[in-house]
């Protein structure tokens, strides 16, 4: 359908002008929905997770489980309690659990000291109505990766600690563990 | 104890901070260190509640605690916690405390 164009007024923009922007601005917005459309259906869905390390080794979890990420402050220790668990913590005047991801792994047996929580991290993850912070050495990134890049637990993964983990992500050329939230926070 | 509140014994186990509520205790009762074992104190409690005792390694004195200042337990730690299972939490700007 074509419009009769008018005249173009002294000093402003001509009908036909604005007419041919306005055609611009469709064909832009329906390059990027068609550009979005391809990208979604060559990699999938996409997944925000949080990388950390703890020791030399690369862990993950979708971000979608995260709560915040906080610095340790005092942790208060709680006697009969399991030894993953470092203790309870004032979280914004809430009481938050913090369990030793380390243990859970199982890749460490030694008691956390106060002192050696130093510089360290708190992950608080949330998952089934359970929240608990993690202890983690560091925060390295958020990446976003296609969900279909998720591949499944590395055979050489300890059968009985293969159930704490989704799956396995590279991140910057290194294999990195997706943590199972479910898993880590129900013993 | 006044509506709202409640007063606590506070004890250190030599791990953690417990509070007892005052209501309950019956006495508390010294106990001499022995070699290579340092002393202590044995709470007896069941004024109010069943008879029980507890070994501390010090005893902090008694502290109120109002409603606003006691949260639940995580459900997280009830499920790693052997033994006496805490009613709750108490949480101060100075202090945790696990209530029992």
């Amino acid at each position: 359908m074509f419009e009769v164009i008018g005249m173009v007024p002294p000093g402003g923009i001509s009908p036909l002008d604005e007419a041919r922007e306005e055609l611009l601005r469709d064909a832009s917005l329906s390059a990027e929905a068609s550009a979005r459309e391809k990208v979604q259906e060559e990699d999938g869905p996409t997944r925000s997770l949080l990388v950390f390390s703890l020791g030399a080794e690369g862990f993950a979890v979708d971000l979608v489980h995260v709560c915040r990420v906080l610095r340790p402050a005092r942790i208060a220790r709680v006697s009969g309690a399991a030894p993953e668990v470092l203790g309870l913590m004032n979280c914004q005047g809430e009481v938050l659990c913090v369990l030793d991801l380390r243990r859970i792994l199982g890749t460490g047996t030694e008691k956390v000291s106060t002192a050696e929580m130093e510089g360290k991290f708190i992950v608080v993850i949330q998952h089934g109505g359970k929240e608990a912070g993690f202890q983690v050495d560091a925060v390295r990134d958020v990446v976003d990766l296609p969900a279909s890049s998720v591949h499944p637990v590395l055979d050489s993964v300890d059968p009985s600690r293969a159930r704490l983990f989704e799956g396995t992500v590279t991140c910057g050329g290194q294999f990195v563990g997706l943590l199972s939230p479910s898993a880590c926070l129900n013993p | 104890m006044t509506t709202g509140s409640v007063d606590l014994l506070l004890v250190d186990d030599g791990t953690a901070l417990r509070g007892y509520d005052c209501r309950d205790v019956l006495r508390v009762e010294e106990v001499p260190g022995r070699a290579g074992s340092p002393g202590g104190y044995l709470v007896r409690l069941g004024r109010v509640g069943p008879p029980r005792e507890v070994a501390c390694r010090e005893i902090l004195g008694s502290v109120s605690l109002s409603a606003r200042e006691i949260r639940l337990v995580p459900e997280v730690l009830k499920e790693r916690v052997t033994g006496e299972m805490p009613w709750g939490v108490g949480i101060t700007e100075q202090r945790i405390c696990l209530l029992y």
